[in-house]
């Protein structure tokens, strides 16, 4: 049996909850042999990631809790192993893992633990000269708690803490961080942003909004080619088509990052090609002028 | 192992005067706080047990849910218990000598010794006394009517009125600072003269309205609303729920405002970006559009509306030469004219409602009288009360006749033990918005005029009273206070210093948990317990799931040597009855010999509650209870649509009964007011404002500054949080470690000062100046700053033209009130400059402040102030 994270971000509305209540539980307060006390500021056991995406004036910001993904594979615990303390780090049978405060004093250790940790989820606490992170709140599921706090405290039921096989076909949805994709992680995640473009259609010339224009989002990156992070087509290939609402709007939201063009046609107007590099950002194109034929 | 002793119930709201919130289980480890968590109400209750309501529209349903929605502002609040700024004892400022020399000037600057209780309230006792034989109380001002910790018997704010009421000669005998509308401003002094709604002026009725826009509304608008942020300190996350649910059936969430906020965020289908209260001109065009579209309700303005062809006449351009078109308007509010043009016509051909929280930009800058009117005309417009057309409000659910949600016939309120300041318009007061003008008038001789109560709870007619300060009494010339937050949430702070460090200012008293803001200019400072070290009790009528009471218990003993604000007061009652005559047997008569079982019992026998159903006994058992949703409640009227469908039958509290898009009311009694005349107007400038990007004053002043209601305090609450403070839009570190309130600028104008991520930079105008921490940013606008308000302040310099390194930016906003005859505060959207801060420059100039002690995780802390902490034996 093992237990598993799985993190809505549809259903995150960015509160710090989570991250608040993981240091309510743990910030100066002695959990051992579960934990050692956190030191009050500068450790993030559970870890609200903040990014703000787009331009004025298409503007969302991305949250997202991460904590130790407590990973089947667990590279920290290869670590510890590969420092000759392999009691340092071990696995509940319910999945958690677990960094025994005991181990405290072994800055090598610690270290080492710190470092292993693609997600940077494993804090070095200088006092203890020790290495600390999420323990899935395990003092309390061993005292009458079924979920840790980070899980009680949202208000949106965006993070749930279940048996693995109790999420059912909801984990066939769900994505993996990149960073430990390859350790067996035991958080998911369902809405994981990738990129959107949008932006206005405008008859400057007649200071009107252009309703009903068709926008297609076609694919020009080497991504292309149709690779994993990429559009999903070749070079040329047609990703999506929409058409510009009341207020002239389009927006292509949860596409691949990719290079794109954004090709305009509406009656009456020549088309127009905009560039869209979704490489790196989300991207407002802002208010684009079409020209009467 | 053990992970808790005990738990107790407890509200985690902020908002005071009663109105408790936020329930919270605080369990207690070793006589400390260990944890903080949501209640399950699933412990005592089943959804039969409470008839729970159900929202099923479009395929989707929404139920109230079975925890509470806790905000991170309750969750984290054992910090603020466990603060280094704790005020730990009594405190006396060092060159303050009420035999000798009172040093006014040194408010502020001087430190504190340690005193005891006893002679703290010895201290207070004297100079009330003297007061009293020298001036009268009216002399005394009363700071008591401030947001803080929710408390009915420990203590809420307003204690001292309770014991001055028994020492003059009548209740009242002395000089309130009147309650003010302070977050609904143009609401109260605008909306209201249109659709009659009380008291605080935002569309009421709201019953069902929630229900109502799911099932009907095409588009929500949220006009500088933040349901993400504004009712956390007071309902919790019920609104965010509700806004997932609105995206997840296809409800289309439009925000208009300079800056992305918390809800934008994450909630938004669109955004459009408008220039800091210049919504007045959006609106305009909006109703040009409309007129000349023929794209509004004809029929229903010529049943429901007063005076529309006022408004068409202006609108047009007939009154003044001017249409006001969406070209017009565009120059103004930074819209396109296209996208004017385009949205005018979405709105006038599908259901739109409008959602406030309360604050948003322009309900609190100038002239917001103007846009609230207009906001209420374009709803006419479009048939109001219509199913899908209504103005939505997010917050204070419960009060007032506010239920959006379905609510309970059983909605108990405890004040028959309230021991604070009860909201009513008392004989002696002054407005808010005016106590620095009312002190410092003694300069001069000048007195002050005002009209209306200025409180928030008052009916629209009494806005037509008029009162002046001092009037045939005697000045002022003590403060006592447990709302010590002027400063850092009012209109122009710098301009506050300078009052209260006046000479006639003899003695200023301040209780309170911490040594911020105000505190630190007192002469005596009262260690004030927080809700944790106190027992109580609380209704919470706010959180949109369920009406509910607590029974508090203690959870930890007093931090250092506080008490409640309620037993603070009796301390210097008690030193005060060795005075006899007036004074004899005044402890007895304050507490009027009851103990807290008695003031419970009388709370709850006095609270509404079906005794038979809900036994005390229970009360205290369950420790906490819910009551069930009403049998009817699908049953009940949504909002306004009894005046839709009749208004002959459903008048509006309004002298036509209609609304009025032309106030037969301002027009009455305000004949020759040209800035809130008798229909709304675009107002550019005037009645002592000129805070347009298109003012002489904003060549030097050339942005417009965002100052909402703070994403991580309520107003002036919870800024040491040190866990909030590590969220990266709570501070931004300076290079200096100091800990800067954050001021968001976008790319573009970065760029044209030089600024990045993480530099410290100055807002400035006359008034003074405050620093922040640069966050480049695409939420906000170009043209715009945003800065929170409510920061603690860190002055580097007092008075106007002063410097604060907290952020505080309320210390530079303009003084003069909404308009001549609208007392309200004008707190948003304000003229300011922006420069680089030296920080090299400003530690040489300033080293005793750079040096001050000071917690790098916390801020500032009370053991900086206090010069002598060594307890002296009586």
């Amino acid at each position: 049996m093992t237990k598993a994270f799985l993190i809505d971000l549809s259903h995150c509305n960015g509160c710090y909850n989570c991250q608040i209540v993981c240091k309510d539980e743990h910030c100066e307060a002695d959990w051992r042999p579960y934990a050692a006390p956190q030191p009050l500021t500068g450790q993030f056991w559970m870890r609200v990631d903040e990014k703000t995406r787009g331009q004025v004036p298409w503007v969302r910001v991305a949250y997202r809790p991460t904590l130790c993904a407590h990973c089947a594979d667990a590279p920290c615990i290869a670590a510890a192993a590969a420092a000759g303390k392999p009691e340092a780090v071990y696995r509940r049978e319910d999945g958690l893992v677990i960094f025994d405060p005991a181990s405290d004093g072994d800055e090598e250790l610690a270290k080492a633990l710190v470092e292993s940790c693609p997600l940077g989820a494993v804090f070095f606490n200088d006092e203890l000269k020790l290495a600390q992170k999420c323990t899935g709140c395990a003092h309390l599921l061993d005292n009458g708690w079924s979920v840790p706090r980070c899980v009680d405290a949202c208000a949106h039921d965006a993070i749930q803490f279940r048996e693995e096989e109790e999420f059912g076909a909801l984990l066939s949805k769900a994505e993996v961080l990149s960073e430990v994709a390859g350790f067996g992680p035991k958080v998911y995640y369902l809405h994981l942003p990738k990129r959107f473009v949008a932006g206005t259609a405008v008859d400057f010339a007649a200071d009107e909004v252009v309703i009903g224009a068709t926008v297609e989002l076609v694919s020009t990156g080497a991504g292309g080619a149709g690779g994993a992070a990429g559009a999903g087509g070749a070079a040329g290939a047609l990703i999506a088509t929409q058409e510009t609402d009341e207020l002239g709007d389009f927006k292509f939201d949860q596409v691949p990052a990719d290079e794109y063009t954004l090709i305009i046609k509406a009656e009456g107007y020549s088309p127009l090609k905009v560039a869209a590099d979704l490489r790196e950002i989300d991207l407002s194109v802002g208010d684009v002028g079409l020209t009467k034929d | 192992m053990k992970i808790k002793d005990k738990t107790v119930v407890q509200n985690l709201g902020f908002c005071a005067f009663g109105g408790a919130s936020n329930f919270a289980h605080v369990d207690v480890l070793d006589g400390r706080i260990a944890r903080i968590r949501p209640l399950h109400y699933d412990d005592h209750y089943t959804p039969e047990d409470l008839n729970a309501w159900e929202f099923n529209v479009r395929g989707s349903t929404f139920k109230p849910g079975f925890k509470s929605l806790i905000p991170p502002l309750s969750l984290a609040y054992k910090r603020r218990a466990y603060s280094p700024n704790r005020v730990p004892y009594p405190l006396k400022r060092v060159d303050w000598d009420p035999n000798g020399e009172r040093n006014t000037q040194n408010r502020g600057i001087s430190g504190y010794e340690r005193i005891s209780w006893d002679e703290a309230a010895a201290i207070i006792a004297a100079e009330l006394v003297r007061i009293h034989d020298t001036y009268g109380n009216r002399a005394i001002l009363v700071q008591g009517e401030g947001h803080g910790e929710t408390k009915i018997i420990s203590g809420p704010h307003g204690c001292q009125s309770r014991l001055l009421d028994l020492i003059g000669p009548e209740t009242d005998e002395y000089t309130v600072q009147a309650r003010q509308p302070d977050s609904w401003e143009g609401w109260y002094w605008g909306a209201k003269h249109v659709w009659g709604s009380e008291s605080h002026g935002q569309q009421n009725p709201q019953t069902n309205v929630v229900w109502d826009i799911a099932k009907n509304s095409d588009a929500l608008l949220f006009w500088g609303a933040d349901p993400e942020t504004t009712p956390m300190g007071w309902g919790g996350f019920q609104p965010s729920r509700i806004c997932f649910w609105l995206t997840e059936i296809g409800v289309r969430q439009i925000h208009i405002a300079p800056d992305v906020n918390y809800t934008n965020a994450v909630h938004a289908d669109r955004w459009i970006p408008v220039l800091p209260n210049t919504d007045a001109a959006f609106q305009l065009a909006i109703a040009y559009v409309w007129m000349t579209e023929d794209l509004y309700d004809k029929d229903y303005v010529a049943t429901h509306v007063e005076g529309f062809d006022w408004f068409e006449y202006y609108v047009l351009g007939h009154e003044d030469g001017v249409p006001k078109t969406p070209e017009w308007a565009a120059e103004k509010c930074g819209i396109p004219s296209y996208r004017i043009k385009a949205f005018a016509r979405y709105w006038g051909t599908h259901l739109v409602s409008i959602s406030h929280c309360n604050g948003g930009g322009y309900i609190r800058s100038c002239y917001s009288h103007e846009p609230a009117r207009l906001e209420a005309y374009l709803l006419g417009m479009q048939g109001l009360g219509k199913p899908g057309v209504s103005q939505l409000k997010w917050i204070e659910w419960g009060i007032q006749g506010i239920y959006p949600v379905p609510t309970s016939e059983i909605n108990p309120i405890f004040y028959a033990s309230y021991k604070g300041w009860m909201m009513h318009p008392g004989k002696y007061f002054i407005p808010k918005t005016m106590t620095p003008q009312a002190i410092l008038g003694i300069d001069n001789d000048e007195s002050i005029s005002w009209y209306g109560h200025v409180i928030c709870s008052m009916n629209k007619e009494d806005q037509f009273l008029g009162f002046e300060y001092p009037g045939d009494g005697p000045r002022l010339h003590m403060i006592w206070s447990d709302t010590p937050c002027w400063e850092t949430c009012w209109n122009g702070g710098t301009i506050y210093q300078d009052a209260v460090r006046h000479p006639s200012i003899e003695f200023y008293v301040v209780q309170h948990q911490w040594m911020e803001n105000d505190t630190l200019m007192a002469d005596i400072i009262l260690p004030i317990c927080t809700i944790f070290e106190l027992q109580d009790i609380a209704a919470d009528p706010y959180n949109g799931q369920w009406i509910m009471v607590a029974y508090e218990e203690q959870a930890i003993e007093p931090v250092g040597e506080a008490k409640g604000d309620f037993a603070a007061v009796c301390e210097v009652a008690r030193a005060l009855e060795k005075y006899g005559g007036i004074y004899e047997g005044l402890y007895e008569k304050y507490t009027r010999g009851l103990t807290f079982d008695d003031d419970v019992r009388i709370a709850y026998e006095h609270a509404e509650i079906p005794l038979d159903e809900y036994p005390l006994e229970k009360f205290i058992d369950q420790k906490y209870l819910l009551f069930p949703t009403p049998e009817n409640w699908e049953d009940l009227t949504v909002g306004f649509n009894d005046f839709y469908r009749d208004p002959e039958a459903n008048p509006l509290k309004t002298p036509t009964g209609k609304l009025e898009f032309y106030s037969t009311n301002l027009a009455h009694y305000f004949p020759d007011d040209k800035i809130r005349g008798p229909v709304a107007h675009w107002i550019e400038e005037g009645d002592g404002h000129q805070e347009r990007i298109s003012s002489d004053r904003a060549q030097d002043y050339p942005y417009l500054l965002v100052s909402n209601h703070p994403r991580w305090r309520v107003h002036a609450q919870h800024d040491d949080i040190q866990w909030l403070r590590e969220i990266k839009t709570c501070k931004v570190r300076g290079a200096d470690g100091y800990q800067y309130e954050p001021i968001w600028i976008h790319p573009d104008d970065a760029a044209l000062h030089g600024l990045e991520d993480g530099d410290v930079a100055e807002l400035f105008n006359e008034r003074g100046r405050v620093l922040g921490g640069i966050i480049v940013t695409e939420r906000i606008m170009p043209g715009v700053l945003y800065q929170d308000h409510g920061a603690r302040t860190d002055i580097l310099e007092f008075g106007v033209g002063g410097l604060d390194r907290g952020g505080a930016n309320n210390l530079i906003c303009p003084t003069k009130t909404s308009s001549k005859n609208a007392a309200g505060e004008v707190t948003n959207g304000f003229l300011v400059g922006i420069r680089k801060a030296d920080l090299k420059e400003l530690a040489a100039r300033y080293p005793e402040a750079w040096n001050r002690d000071y917690d790098p995780h916390a801020g500032l802390v009370a053991r900086a102030r206090i010069v002598d902490n060594t307890r002296k034996e009586a």
